[in-house]
């Protein structure tokens, strides 16, 4: 039988690159980063040139209102994206799995190429259909009657405009997770049920979608780290205006470090977001564990 | 006896080397850091050339980046071994990098070519603590801009030069359609860009006799900080000549104002010398229409002053001294009526073909026919009672807060009450922070 | 094999559920084309166009002057090779490492090692920007910036890979490696010869993931890559999009958008059945 301790060897040998490219440039910036959270430094300096400041840093970010207002936004534009995304990915995962008109197929494909664009691209191409006065959006509100809009320029309407071209752009790679689920479900229930007379609203509610929380938590777990990650949009689209509205925490940790020289400052509001983002995906993943005890 | 020595060769060989070695020129490779777009690099490129043909030993690399990436960039290389040697920078940015011993003090020849070649203001904005820091190049400031077609249409006669006027100008200019919303603002403001909110409207509170900060202390809540404030607030709600969602700007700092201004949908709006090529981009022929005034002036102040800034070359203390030594000669030389057509700089020659104003005197002088052009001359003509724009510590984050409370109220989220306080607030504790 | 969720397979479909069926089709594709579309029409148009309103929505005279243009703006093509060596390099990076790895979480034991899986499985989870300004300073100290490697490295450590190539690594019968080892393979001989070839299909699934990811990446190359010859094409983007920002020059912005995304693009079109089949299997098995 192979020794223990050759295999232990191996692991070791194959594990090293994938898991020490890991401690070097993730877990060694994460400790530096809460280190860096603990001083005050311009970034024109070294790091052996920082001060140190203890937690003065968490508690004054706590009291800012950028910082707060940053928070609000990101939760907000994760909170929206979700409620789009997610009944869209539904409805049409069931309209593409199912049903007898050719070219699903290729439309799944459609569906699926905004992804591949890069978002700074989406987002400069959005930006001319969203422009007030040369964009074919506010053309086409004109058509069927209704008031133009500033789009990103308005201070109520630039966070959903931006809400709006992330699920253009990220519905289809969702759909798709959905797809997938679907093919997991057994076709014997479903023909037990049509046995058991059973109707088409009653075998989606009862069937298809308990079977699908595991799909859809998967999507919503995905969808909340990509976006409060949401970074490129806002940087070359709106900078965070009009009056902060589209101010999210990436933007405002960025600007915070490079334009206000707050390099400590931007590494404590980074931290609070990867401990939140860290207690949401923990509370998440226990609700699929506990999901998964009951099956 | 011997009267001549015989030199062995290899002491021979070796004092040659020696002198070729220390007695030539060290080769230096300096970089240049600079906002400026690709057409402009060419021209700093070609000046760059002929330097280098007169000094072999010096080689100059260009490095151009977006405006909005030149402080980041400023922050992430500044000490690396790899970063500029010469950067341009905007002043407000100075006093932190003096206080990080990131930008070179002037030897004391360039310090007097500084002092005695640029006015006293202007010379001022590049020093801290005494001392002067680099060699300034273009100062900008704020006009009233206004579209002389549609005041002719209006029956106008001239542009407003008080607060009243303006009012009154800007509420026979504006136009509605049939559901009430405006097609043509009377008077347009900017948003969604830290120097297009805060200029303006400090223009406005300068003309009214008022000031932003008293040394290191916050005057928003001062009676002319608010009077303006109370002015914005009167147009948007009152009014109603100024839609805020017409005055968004992009990163790039272009977008819906400068649209809605080039396609005479704004009438009058406080803007920069230095868009008067993006106002001939996108209006072509109409760009005639345009006309420059002074800031119109406030109930309690004496005169019009507009908001000014500069920008500069510094050189980087964190070079090498050869590299500092070669930095500051080729500033010297690329500043001097030496390197330009007609007793102007290369410098001068470069910012007039943007259409930008250069700061030294014998620049504007070599360029006075070019200045005095329509559009030019309603700015340079108000040069003489422009009011920098305090240079402190914390400033980009000061003039981001006062942004934000602006925007605010403009977008009806904060009583123009409101917003001053939580400026006054926000600034004094900004500025507490390094004073 | 295509479920009926109404599981009306006996007559077929009748003319009106047809009919619905195809408009929503197509309703939901030409939302999801229009931008692309307006994308390539805005392509074409000449200056003049771009600056009327109400929009023109093709162009009378289209012309490809804008791509030539954009080519001249910037040096477009040292840009495209750029991005295809980083996004390139970094996916065969990931991919080696990742099958190594996973194939250690899959069929190695060790004890820790689910502690370990679940540690590296948490980095997933990591917004860049936590890491951005300590990396940077990292990759400063080593001398990588404005590199290609200065932009790799940090990228290949991608605990994304290493849990989609355990997930289909378990799928391998046990058997089949207990027969090699029985037969006096190596570790290395069996991860290599054994196994890697039947996973065809999440290797696909990666390189598109990966490729297509690190070709669209934007905020770390932008801090760390300086000079002009070294940007990526999306890099190359945001530079147009400021040093052209007037309207009329719109058709050079999307033009340079066009450019930017064929090679995604055509990559899917090839790979697209194991790529879906490969993101299948990261959502569904625990």
């Amino acid at each position: 039988m192979r020794s223990r301790k050759i295999e232990h060897a191996w692991s070791a040998i194959m594990l090293s690159p994938g898991l020490g490219l890991i401690l070097i440039f993730i877990v060694v910036p994460i400790v530096l980063t809460a280190w860096i959270s603990l001083h005050q430094w311009s970034m024109y300096t070294p790091i052996r040139g920082m001060h140190f400041v203890g937690l003065a840093n968490y508690r004054s970010i706590f009291g800012d209102p950028g910082f707060l207002q940053a928070l609000r936004n990101t939760l907000a534009y994760a909170g929206l994206s979700i409620l789009f995304i997610v009944p869209l990915a539904l409805a049409f995962g069931m309209f593409l799995f199912q049903g007898t008109v050719a070219g699903k197929s290729a439309l799944r494909t459609v569906l699926f190429i905004p992804y591949m664009i890069p978002t700074l691209a989406v987002a400069i191409i959005w930006s001319y259909l969203y422009s007030p006065l040369y964009g074919p959006l506010n053309q086409i509100l004109g058509w069927v009657g209704l008031q133009r809009q500033a789009w990103l320029g308005s201070i109520d309407l630039a966070m959903i405009s931006l809400v709006i071209f992330n699920v253009w752009q990220t519905v289809g790679y969702y759909t798709v997770l959905v797809i997938a689920g679907l093919t997991q479900i057994p076709i014997a229930y479903y023909e037990a049920a049509v046995i058991d007379g059973a109707g088409t609203l009653q075998r989606v509610a009862h069937i298809t979608l308990p079977l699908l929380r595991r799909t859809l938590l998967f999507v919503v777990v995905i969808a909340v780290i990509n976006t409060v990650q949401v970074f490129d949009p806002v940087y070359v689209l709106t900078q965070g205006g009009p009056a902060g509205a589209t101010n999210v925490l990436s933007y405002q940790i960025y600007k915070s470090a490079f334009e206000y020289g707050l390099a400590g400052r931007a590494s404590s509001m980074a931290f609070v977001l990867f401990v939140i983002l860290v207690v949401a995906v923990a509370i998440v993943m226990r609700l699929l564990r506990a999901d998964e005890g009951t099956e | 006896m011997r009267i001549r020595t015989r030199w062995p060769k290899w002491t021979l060989a070796l004092t040659a080397a020696a002198l070729l070695g220390f007695g030539g020129a060290q080769k230096v490779t300096l970089t240049y850091l600079t906002h400026w777009p690709p057409d402009t690099v060419a021209k700093l490129q070609s000046a760059i050339d002929t330097y280098q043909q007169q000094h072999p030993d010096v080689t100059i690399n260009v490095r151009a980046v977006p405006f909005g990436n030149l402080l980041s960039t400023l922050r992430s290389q500044a000490t690396s071994p790899s970063g500029p040697t010469i950067a341009g920078i905007y002043m407000l940015w100075l006093p932190e990098l003096v206080q990080n011993a990131i930008a070179d003090p002037a030897p004391d020849t360039y310090t007097s070519d500084v002092q005695n070649n640029w006015p006293s203001g202007v010379a001022g904005s590049v020093t801290v603590g005494g001392k002067v820091y680099g060699y300034p190049n273009e100062i900008d400031l704020y006009a009233l801009n206004y579209n002389k077609r549609l005041f002719a249409e209006a029956g106008i006669q001239g542009p407003p030069t008080t607060w009243d006027e303006l009012v009154a100008d800007a509420k026979a200019l504006t136009k509605r359609d049939s559901s009430g919303a405006i097609v043509q603002q009377g008077f347009g403001i900017i948003n969604s860009w830290p120097a297009g909110v805060v200029h303006p409207w400090l223009s406005l509170v300068a003309s009214d006799g008022g000031q932003l900060l008293d040394g290191t202390t916050a005057q928003l809540t001062s009676k002319q900080a608010m009077a303006v404030t109370d002015l914005y607030h009167q147009l948007i709600f009152q009014d109603k000549v100024t839609d805020p969602a017409m005055g968004t700007a992009n990163a790039s700092t272009t977008g819906p104002y400068l649209q809605n201004f080039t396609n005479g949908q704004t009438a009058m709006i406080i803007m920069a010398n230095w868009w008067e090529s993006a106002l001939r981009d996108g209006m072509g022929d109409s760009f005639s229409d345009v006309g420059t005034a002074p800031i119109p002036v406030g109930p309690d102040g004496t005169g019009p002053h507009p908001v000014s800034y500069t920008w500069l070359n510094m050189v980087n203390a964190h070079a090498s001294d050869a590299q500092r030594a070669a930095a500051w000669s080729f500033l010297e030389w690329l500043d001097s009526p030496q390197s330009g057509q007609n007793g102007s700089s290369a410098m001068g020659d470069i910012l007039l073909s943007m259409g930008i104003l250069p700061s030294r005197t014998s620049d504007v002088q070599a360029h006075s026919d070019r200045l005095d052009t329509p559009f030019l001359a309603g700015y340079v003509s108000q040069l003489k009672n422009a009011v920098p724009f305090p240079a402190v510590l914390g400033g980009e984050e000061l003039t981001n807060s006062l942004q934000q409370w602006l925007e605010r109220m403009e977008f009806g989220k904060a009583s123009a009450q409101e917003a001053m306080q939580g400026a006054q607030q926000d600034i004094a504790a900004i500025l507490k922070r390094y004073y | 094999m295509k479920l009926s969720l109404g599981a009306r397979r006996r007559r077929g479909p009748d003319p009106a559920t047809t009919a619905l069926q195809v408009l929503v089709m197509l309703i939901i594709g030409a939302s999801a084309l229009f931008p692309l579309f307006w994308m390539l029409a805005s392509s074409l148009k000449t200056a003049q166009e771009l600056q009327a309103a109400p929009p023109v929505w093709w162009s009378h005279h289209p012309t490809l002057s804008a791509f030539a243009n954009v080519f001249r703006q910037l040096p477009f093509a040292r840009m495209f090779l750029n991005s295809v060596v980083i996004a390139g390099g970094t996916t065969v990076g990931i991919v080696l490492t990742s099958i190594m790895a996973g194939y250690v979480f899959a069929k190695h034991r060790f004890r820790g090692r689910g502690l370990l899986f679940s540690l590296v499985l948490a980095t997933m989870f990591l917004p860049p920007i936590v890491l951005l300004v300590p990396l940077y300073r990292l990759v400063q100290s080593m001398g990588l910036v404005d590199s290609y490697l200065g932009v790799m490295l940090p990228n290949i450590a991608n605990a994304f890979g290493i849990f989609l190539m355990r997930q289909f690594i378990a799928g391998v019968p046990d058997e089949l490696i207990d027969a090699a080892r029985i037969d006096g393979a190596s570790e290395w001989g069996i991860l290599w010869r054994i196994v890697t070839p039947l996973l065809r299909p999440a290797i696909a699934a990666l390189v598109v993931f990966a490729f297509v990811f690190h070709w669209n990446s934007f905020l770390w190359p932008l801090t760390v890559l300086q000079s002009d010859h070294m940007f990526t094409v999306v890099l190359g983007l945001n530079r147009l999009v400021s040093y052209t920002s007037a309207v009329r020059f719109q058709n050079v912005v999307m033009a340079g958008a066009t450019i930017s995304i064929l090679p995604n693009i055509v990559l899917f079109l090839f790979l697209q059945r194991s790529f879906i089949s490969g993101i299948a299997h990261t959502g569904t098995k625990g």
